[in-house]
């Protein structure tokens, strides 16, 4: 297992390796982070060739590239270039965001997996029922809906329900924007309160999108393995429908539903953005959007480079619980 | 609404340099006093945008109010980033929003851009010579930094050797400054002693109020010294190398980030924390050499959707709002507040958005086209749908070098109302006439053009709205929407019509720059010999008054000739709840006053 | 976005273990027509049993009709700004009128046309690169084969919508822009799923049949391959257009999709979300149709995969 990890994991070295000079490219493109300096006034084309140096940008994209990947291996993810960000360490900004984007999404992907799993094999195994027509429908909807509608009318009713509250002489509870600097403070109750307060819009939307393909996708194949022949010879044998769904079918259910897992890893990241940008949270969606409007290269670059080692250490941690779940397949 | 509006602007980085627009447009907005939706009396007691600690309209000291353990939470478009603000890659207008409460300058500026000369630290400033130009700074005695170390000289002179330019390190500046204006004509800064700065120029600088303070921040000389182990700041000269050397170094990038050791505090607040990306924390100085500050805490947060500035301040979030990004369904959200107790406020900027012919297009030179373009364009119906969401007495403006309300302003474009069929008569009368598909011809040539201008949401409507207009004169106007315009395109003169904004110019002289003929930031080549001679007298002219009535002059002819038309100031907005007076000012944002705040309800 | 319900390798009908009908295949495979036929009329009668996704199918042409035919029923033209701004509904402007006075029924027309455009050109291209590159390399194997997917594997790493927020800002957005940078990065998924079908199709005796008498690649990739893998290629393409329309409208809402003068259903609900309270009828209109567009296109594909494949009618309802 431990080899099948290492083994894995040099693989993706030179994936990554790639990937960062394709998306130096691709960042590349992005054009001039100094445009707007060449805007203001009293500022003269040799000041801006100046600060182009100092910053590294007169030498050709390749050799750019190549800088960036020796600093990189040595730890330096250089600084931000865009203006007004007061050369901001790309480090310390995207491990910062990333902190952030992971305490709301791993929350959510939570609730989403027991939530959608929960759903989905009820659905299954009360095919038909209403609760299954609900439990679909209520999926396609989401999958149908675009991310931000359904935050927006969430931050929507959370102040109605704020309002509702205060009329009952009772404190508002949920935040529309991101925690302050400084944490919460207060007796253990309050810190409770508004942590859950800030925490529960952005936790509820990115929820409702994970949720939809996991009860999805659950349901489908809780329904093949349902209909699979040792489930029905174990039915045949008179085990109880409790001992068959949940001894038998659900176990190998679950094979598919990690899979999504990794390749969900995408789609949160992409929920995350929009989530985050409609309820204020500095995280990865903020940084990214800032830094593509700024054309921050650099910043960008240790963007792409963390989400691309997640989206890398997700396919393999699936990969992992694949092997855990399904006897079959031997890691090795 | 969505994000995508909250560009930062050219303008938030234009804002050093324009330190003393005052004159130019103090009180643009506020004159009648009758400014619907301003909150034009606080309910503190004094007018809008004036400060309670504010004399004559030329001083200011802080005024007691009662001390409370109150936390204000205000929100802006943007975060603040550093503490050095006066670095090309740092600046940007939202740091100033807080370190206004922060750092002290020898005048401070109020919501009506009143340049108030600040007698909590200074005794006076004074001209004291003609010839070499000389400023003497006066200094009070006993004005501390937090954290115990005194305030004076040699932090004036740290300012001017970072910002003059003059220190070089390798042939290039040493320091990054963003800005050298002002600075770069004073040749000698003296400590004749702590706390009297001489200042000697090299060329008359009538805008000397705007230096050490409130064009820049004064910054802690002595956590220079401490830091880079230079003894005496004062007695680094420019040509200095080594010690240039290393205190460049520090100013330029250790100021960056947060380190309360290094970031002490001149002013009623000082920064206790910092969430990169996020948010600051001020909470009250102590050691304030002036009455002390009233709000216990001020938290500053970024958030750069107004909608959502809006939202959370309707849900107890926030207690005030600002942007210098308007957005007109926060400002109706904002406004329907009011039955909540929120207060909205909007008050026009400091730039004005205009559109520029360039004639280098044959089409141009024409100056049928050029007035029949500008017949077509509805300004009213801009400012209407644009601008009067959010500052319902707006107008559109009418003049390339006064702002409304100022002393010298004449709409001289009132005849242009945007009626499409005086612009078709124009055409016609000129020998144009409507091809096939509508639009006009003349000799072969389709009368069909592009507006240029950056990605800003308000742009790209202000094109569709002339498009819609102009089409049913015959006028075909193309969108062409570049990120890059203000980059390359526009000082190359590479376009048709340009539409951008200037921010206001400290002084009418500058603008001789961008109307005379050949000049700097002339771009569309635009030559009227009289507008050329009404600039060179102005600007010689002595006589307020009469340059004055030189630039009225010029800007007449301006208008004459159809060469730029003036489109409308975009407004800065603003809202609170329980505090007593809550004012944007334009530079320095909403805490400008916060020392003064008071909770009320 | 990426919807996990489509470009799904482990979707059971596309998983590479559980090839098409062999039948059927083989029948296409001998080219005879009336019998190609047969098998279309079949997949059709039974596509055509399930309700809902007729249902759909009905729903997603009558937008494609707003959109396409929609400027010869309402002639207020979509440049007209002379309007007043948001004026409520009105006989005029029955969805009342934008922030700048355009009418709002001319806005949708225009932004549904241009987001079913967005979204066809996002699925045809991606469909079309993925299933070549995935036959190619599915059929080829080798080295050409671990190149691919290895490019495949790349791509898959870096998230499509940063990637299409920072070449959206650099090249401007017009949806065509929009069209084909989502298309490019787009494709990965059906890519790997062809593949998967191919290798289990290249060892059928018809391919080795026709490579035995000399047919090239690209014969075989295009008249042998990819016909038998019509099935999953059009489910495929067909959850491509929900996926776009749902994408566009992400990156609209983070200002990075498509730019005005150009609009799109995306645009038009991120620049109105914000009126949900006080102006619904500016919201509600292209969120419906989003919805509507990507729910209907989403049931078609679900009734497409049941008419290609009867054997799973019974696990997916």
């Amino acid at each position: 297992m431990i080899r099948y990890i290492i083994r894995r994991l040099l693989i993706s070295i030179p994936l990554l390796l790639v990937a960062s000079f394709l998306s130096f490219l691709i960042v590349g493109s992005i054009g001039d982070p100094l445009a707007d300096l060449k805007a203001k006034p009293g500022m003269t084309p040799e000041k801006v060739h100046d600060i182009a140096v100092s910053m590294g940008l007169d030498k050709p994209l390749i050799a750019r590239y190549f800088d960036w990947l020796g600093n990189f291996f040595k730890g330096d993810w250089g600084n931000s270039i865009a203006l007004g960000q007061a050369g901001a360490d790309v480090y310390t900004s995207v491990m910062q965001a990333l902190w952030i984007t992971a305490r709301l999404v791993v929350g959510a992907e939570i609730l989403a997996i027991i939530i959608g799993v929960a759903v989905g094999v009820l659905a299954a195994v009360k095919q038909y029922s209403i609760f299954d027509y609900l439990a679909t429908s209520a999926a396609f909807l989401m999958f149908s809906m675009p991310v931000f509608c359904v935050a927006v009318v969430l931050k929507t009713y959370g102040i109605r329900f704020n309002n509702v509250l205060t009329s009952m002489g009772m404190d508002r509870w949920i935040s529309t924007v991101s925690p302050a600097s400084g944490g919460f403070q207060g007796s253990f109750g309050e810190v409770i309160f508004k942590y859950t307060g800030t925490y529960i819009l952005p936790t509820i939307t990115l929820m409702l999108i994970s949720f939809a393909a996991y009860s999805r996708f659950q349901r489908a194949s809780m329904l093949e393995t349902l209909n699979s022949d040792y489930v029905r010879t174990a039915r045949a044998k008179g085990l109880s429908q409790r001992r068959v769904v949940f001894r038998h079918a659900f176990r190998n259910a679950m094979i598919p539903v990690t899979t999504l897992f990794s390749l969900n890893a995408a789609a949160l990241f992409a929920g995350a953005i929009i989530t985050e940008n409609v309820f204020g949270w500095h995280g990865m969606g903020q940084l990214l959007v800032a830094s593509v409007r700024g054309r921050d290269p650099y910043m960008l670059m240790g963007w792409l480079m963390v989400t691309a080692s997640l989206v890398i250490l997700f396919n393999l941690v699936a990969d992992i619980m694949y092997g855990i779940l399904d006897p079959r397949i031997r890691l090795g | 609404m969505s994000i995508k509006r909250s560009t930062a602007t050219p303008l938030a980085v234009l804002f050093v340099g324009a330190a003393l627009v005052l004159q130019a447009c103090g009180g643009s907005s506020d004159n009648g006093g009758g400014d619907a939706g301003t909150p034009t009396n606080g309910p503190g007691g004094v007018a809008a945008g004036e400060a309670k600690g504010e004399v004559n309209k030329s001083e200011y000291t802080a005024p007691k109010v009662p001390l409370s353990n109150d936390t204000f939470t205000v929100a802006t478009d943007n975060p603040f980033t550093t503490y050095n603000n006066q670095t090309a890659d740092g600046n940007n207008s939202y740091n100033t929003f807080a370190l206004t409460q922060v750092l002290a300058g020898a005048y401070l500026l109020d919501g009506n851009n009143n340049v108030l000369l600040n007698k909590d630290v200074m005794d006076s400033v004074e001209v004291t010579n003609k010839a070499p130009f000389t400023v003497t700074w006066k200094i009070k005695p006993n004005v501390k930094w937090s954290d115990g170390a005194a305030w004076g000289c040699h932090d004036f002179y740290l300012d001017w050797l970072s910002q003059a330019g003059l220190a070089k390190n390798g042939g290039k500046p040493a320091f990054s400054a963003a800005s050298t204006t002002g600075y770069e004509l004073i040749n000698k800064v003296e400590c004749t002693d702590p706390n009297t700065v001489v200042t000697t120029f090299t060329d008359p600088y009538p805008d000397y109020k705007g230096l050490f303070g409130v064009s820049s921040d004064v910054l802690p000389a002595h956590i220079v010294e401490q830091q880079t182990g230079v003894a005496d700041i004062t007695k680094v000269k420019p040509t200095d190398s080594a010690d240039i050397k290393k205190v460049a170094d520090f100013w330029n990038t250790k100021w960056n980030g947060f380190d309360a050791k290094l970031m002490p505090a001149s002013g009623p607040f000082k920064i206790t924390g910092f969430e990169q990306n996020n948010s600051v924390t001020l909470e009250r100085n102590d050691a304030f050499v002036g009455n002390k500050a009233g709000p216990a805490k001020i938290v500053l947060r970024g958030v750069s959707d107004q909608v959502a500035q809006a939202q959370a301040l309707e849900n107890g979030e926030l207690d005030v709002t600002s942007s210098a990004q308007p957005d007109a369904n926060a400002a109706d959200r904002l406004r329907n507040l009011s039955s909540q107790g929120v207060v909205f406020g909007a008050k026009a900027g400091l730039s004005f958005e205009h559109l520029d012919l360039n004639y280098k297009n044959k089409l141009f030179q024409d100056p049928a086209v050029r007035k029949a373009f500008m017949q077509c364009v509805n300004r009213e119906a801009l400012v209407e749908k644009l601008i009067r969401p959010i500052q319902p007495d707006a107008k559109p403006l009418g003049s390339l070098l006064f702002f409304q309300g100022e002393n010298g302003y004449v709409d001289n474009y009132a005849q242009y109302t945007g009626k499409a069929d005086e612009a078709k008569a124009t055409l016609t009368g000129a020998g144009w006439a409507p091809g096939g598909d509508g639009i006009m011809t003349k000799g072969g040539q389709k009368l069909s053009f592009k507006i240029s201008h950056t990605d800003i949401p308000r742009r790209k409507q202000t094109v569709e709205l002339i498009q819609s207009n102009c089409k049913a004169a015959g006028i075909d106007v193309k969108d062409d929407t570049d990120p890059n315009f203000l980059d390359t395109r526009v000082s190359a003169g590479d376009y048709d019509v340009a539409l951008f904004a200037w921010s206001a110019a400290p002084f009418k002289s500058g603008t001789q720059a961008i109307y005379s003929t050949g000049a700097g930031q002339n771009w569309s080549a635009y030559s009227d010999p009289k507008v050329d001679q009404f600039f060179k007298d102005a600007v010689k002219s002595t006589d307020p008054a009469a340059a004055n009535q030189l630039y009225a002059q010029a800007d007449k002819q301006l208008a004459e000739d159809n060469y730029s038309l003036p489109l409308f100031n975009p407004p800065n907005m603003w809202s609170y709840k329980g505090i007593d007076s809550v004012y944007f000012q334009s530079y320095n944002g909403a805490l400008w006053n916060a020392n003064e705040w008071v909770k009320q309800g | 976005m990426a919807n996990p319900i489509s470009g799904n390798p482990l979707q059971p009908s596309s998983s590479p273990g559980v090839a098409l009908d062999p039948e059927a295949g083989e029948r296409i495979s001998e080219f005879d027509a009336t019998k190609a036929r047969k098998q279309s009329t079949l997949i059709l009668r039974r596509f055509f049993r399930h309700k809902l996704a007729v249902a759909s199918l009905i729903v997603f042409l009558l937008i494609v009709i707003f959109g396409f035919l929609g400027p010869f029923f309402w002639s207020v033209s979509v440049d007209d700004a002379t309007g007043g701004r948001y004026e409520t509904p009105s006989g005029a402007h029955p969805l009342g009128t934008t922030q700048i006075g355009k009418d709002m029924l001319a806005q949708l027309i225009r932004g549904t046309r241009l987001s079913v455009q967005i979204a066809i050109v996002v699925a045809l291209g991606s469909t079309f690169v993925g299933v070549v590159v995935g036959a190619v390399a599915g059929y080829l194997r080798g080295f050409i084969d671990s190149a691919l997917m290895r490019l495949v594997d790349l791509l898959l790493v870096i998230p499509q919508i940063a990637v299409a927020a920072i070449l959206i800002r650099a090249f401007q957005g017009s949806w065509y822009t929009v069209a084909l940078i989502l298309a490019a990065f787009g494709w990965m998924q059906v890519a790997r799923i062809s593949r998967g079908e191919t290798l289990s199709l290249s060892a059928r005796e018809f391919i080795e049949a026709s490579r035995a008498s000399g047919a090239g690649t690209p014969w075989i990739v295009f008249r042998h391959l990819i016909p038998n893998m019509i099935g999953s290629i059009t489910v495929n393409a067909t959850l491509a257009v929900a996926t776009a329309v749902l994408a566009e409208a992400a990156l609209s809402f983070i200002g990075l999709g498509v730019q005005p003068p150009d609009t799109s259903l995306g645009l038009i609900v991120s620049e109105n979300y914000s009126q949900v309270e006080e102006r619904p009828w500016l919201f509600w209109g292209p969120f419906v149709i989003i919805v509507l567009l990507s729910l209907a296109v989403n049931f078609i594909g679900d009734g497409l995969r049941d008419a290609f494949d009867p054997r799973q009618t019974k696990v997916r309802a």
